[in-house]
């Protein structure tokens, strides 16, 4: 009979090695790791998100999430990795533009992003959408085939859209499959009206921040009175955009919220924490 | 940059396939099936089938596969929630009554031991000859013509699809001419066509 239980230490061969997959954004410093420097434990900065880590990014409409999850297709491609693009919701040639058009405000060569990255396009295709198992099969090929390392799903929720009730299983499906096939994985989940913006709660409920091994909240604030406008020294109508880690149980992170902006080239810039934000705009 | 836009894998109605087949040899094989004949049929069998593949790897709700196989939302349920245990117990003679959906727990246990040995992404073929002993093979031949076919379905798209197939020595033209539409599903046109051959 095949053993149903391990002692600690027959998994040590087993046990990954942490170390940070950059995004080209600021998150990069956001993750540590802590090491110890002779009697002391020092914490330095992670350079990425967790190595095989999956997580979830979230956050209302127009938050950015798409363009954060690009970005990193676009950061990783460029260094030479192998990168799956599940698009659920842009179909693939405008996934293409935005791509390109992101390589060139991040001074990447285009080429080499075209030859690393993988696309399999959900949007047009309804059996991709809806039936998990192709979906998980045609990405099995693509990893095995192109040799990927990294995977982004945009959007997870696209793919129980109307069975909700189902998202718990899709979501471990996915998230089973991805750690099988050793990727670090970004999937990007939607919000629903009902829920708060600013918590790591997204479409299919506490569920999906449950499962993965991380959540990265995208918010935004419009400054609509005084009180916001002296509170965050920007003016009536500006927009406040703020990201936040919401977990993450490969490694220690910044537990604070952070002001980034979206360039007028579409790129995530990561200011500083609010409260150095919030400090510096009154002076 | 590489686009994929069609699936690799992950056909549903193969999966069915194998379920469906592994449940005959859950049964203990053709023999077996033989004795249960009055137990379940083929086209329940068949039904249980799809409903554990389209909740268990096509992640569908009950009202999904309701609608996609033309049954009731209780009947997926049945089939869903069958205790396969209280089923072999039945089917071994141990218990003489049984509140659970048969076919339900035949389906479930053939999709685990598929699951376990990892044989649900296996091709199979039904041999001829399996299929004549089954009392199946036209079965087989209706099936894979309609593959594809959308349901509801009417009179003339039935015939377009199954013209010049000969079933059990009729021509499928003459017997879908006096058969009731819509057919609702894969499984109501098997049914449909055994209960014509059985009348002639």
């Amino acid at each position: 009979m095949k053993e149903k239980y391990l002692e600690l230490r027959e998994l040590k061969e087993k046990a990954p090695r942490i170390f940070g997959i950059p995004t080209g954004t600021k998150l990069d410093e956001m993750f540590f790791k802590v090491e110890l420097e002779g009697n002391k434990h020092v914490k330095k900065p992670l350079g990425g998100i967790p190595h095989l880590s999956v997580l979830n990014i979230t956050g209302i409409p127009d938050t950015g999430k798409s363009l954060l999850a690009e970005q990193f297709a676009v950061n990783q491609a460029g260094l030479g990795y192998k990168v799956l693009f599940v698009t659920v919701e842009n179909p693939a040639n405008f996934l293409y533009t935005s791509m390109k058009s992101k390589s060139e405000a991040m001074g990447i060569d285009f080429s080499k992003v075209e030859r690393n990255i993988v696309v399999i396009d959900a949007s047009e295709s309804e059996e991709l959408r809806e039936n998990p198992r192709a979906l998980l099969e045609t990405m099995d090929y693509a990893i095995s085939e192109r040799k990927c390392s990294n995977t982004i799903i945009d959007s997870v929720t696209g793919l129980y859209e109307h069975r909700e009730v189902m998202a718990r299983q899709i979501v471990r499906l996915i998230f089973n499959f991805l750690k099988r096939k050793r990727q670090t994985g970004i999937l990007v989940s939607q919000k629903r009206s009902t829920q708060a913006s600013e918590s790591a709660e997204a479409a299919g409920g506490l569920a999906v921040a449950h499962i993965v091994d991380g959540t990265i909240v995208l918010d935004k604030r419009v400054i609509e009175s005084k009180w916001e406008s002296n509170l965050y020294g920007l003016p009536i109508g500006q927009v406040l955009r703020t990201i936040r880690i919401d977990g993450c149980r490969l490694t220690p992170h910044d537990t604070r919220t952070w002001v980034f902006e979206i360039s007028d080239l579409g790129l995530i810039e990561i200011i500083s924490p609010l409260e150095e934000f919030q400090k510096q705009e009154e002076k | 940059m590489e686009v994929i836009v069609r699936p690799k894998g992950g056909d549903l109605d193969e999966m069915a396939k194998r379920v469906f087949l592994e449940s005959i040899e859950v049964l203990g094989g053709l023999k077996k099936l033989v004795e249960y004949r009055n137990l379940t049929w083929l086209p329940t069998l068949a039904e249980a089938s799809y409903v554990v593949i389209l909740r268990n790897e096509g992640m569908k709700t009950y009202s999904e596969i309701a609608k996609e196989l033309g049954i009731t939302e209780q009947t997926v349920r049945n089939i869903i929630t069958a205790n396969k245990e209280k089923v072999m117990e039945y089917l071994r003679g141990e218990i003489d009554e049984l509140r659970e959906h048969i076919a339900g727990g035949i389906a479930k246990i053939a999709y685990e031991r598929l699951k376990k040995e990892e044989r649900l992404g296996e091709r199979i073929e039904i041999g001829q000859r399996e299929a004549e002993v089954l009392d199946i093979d036209w079965a087989v031949h209706v099936l894979a013509r309609i593959k594809g076919l959308e349901f509801p379905v009417n009179k003339e798209e039935l015939i377009s699809r199954l013209s010049n197939l000969l079933i059990k020595g009729k021509r499928a033209e003459e017997i879908l001419e006096s058969m009731e539409y819509p057919i609702k599903n894969p499984a109501d046109l098997l049914h449909k066509l055994k209960e014509k051959l059985q009348q002639t």
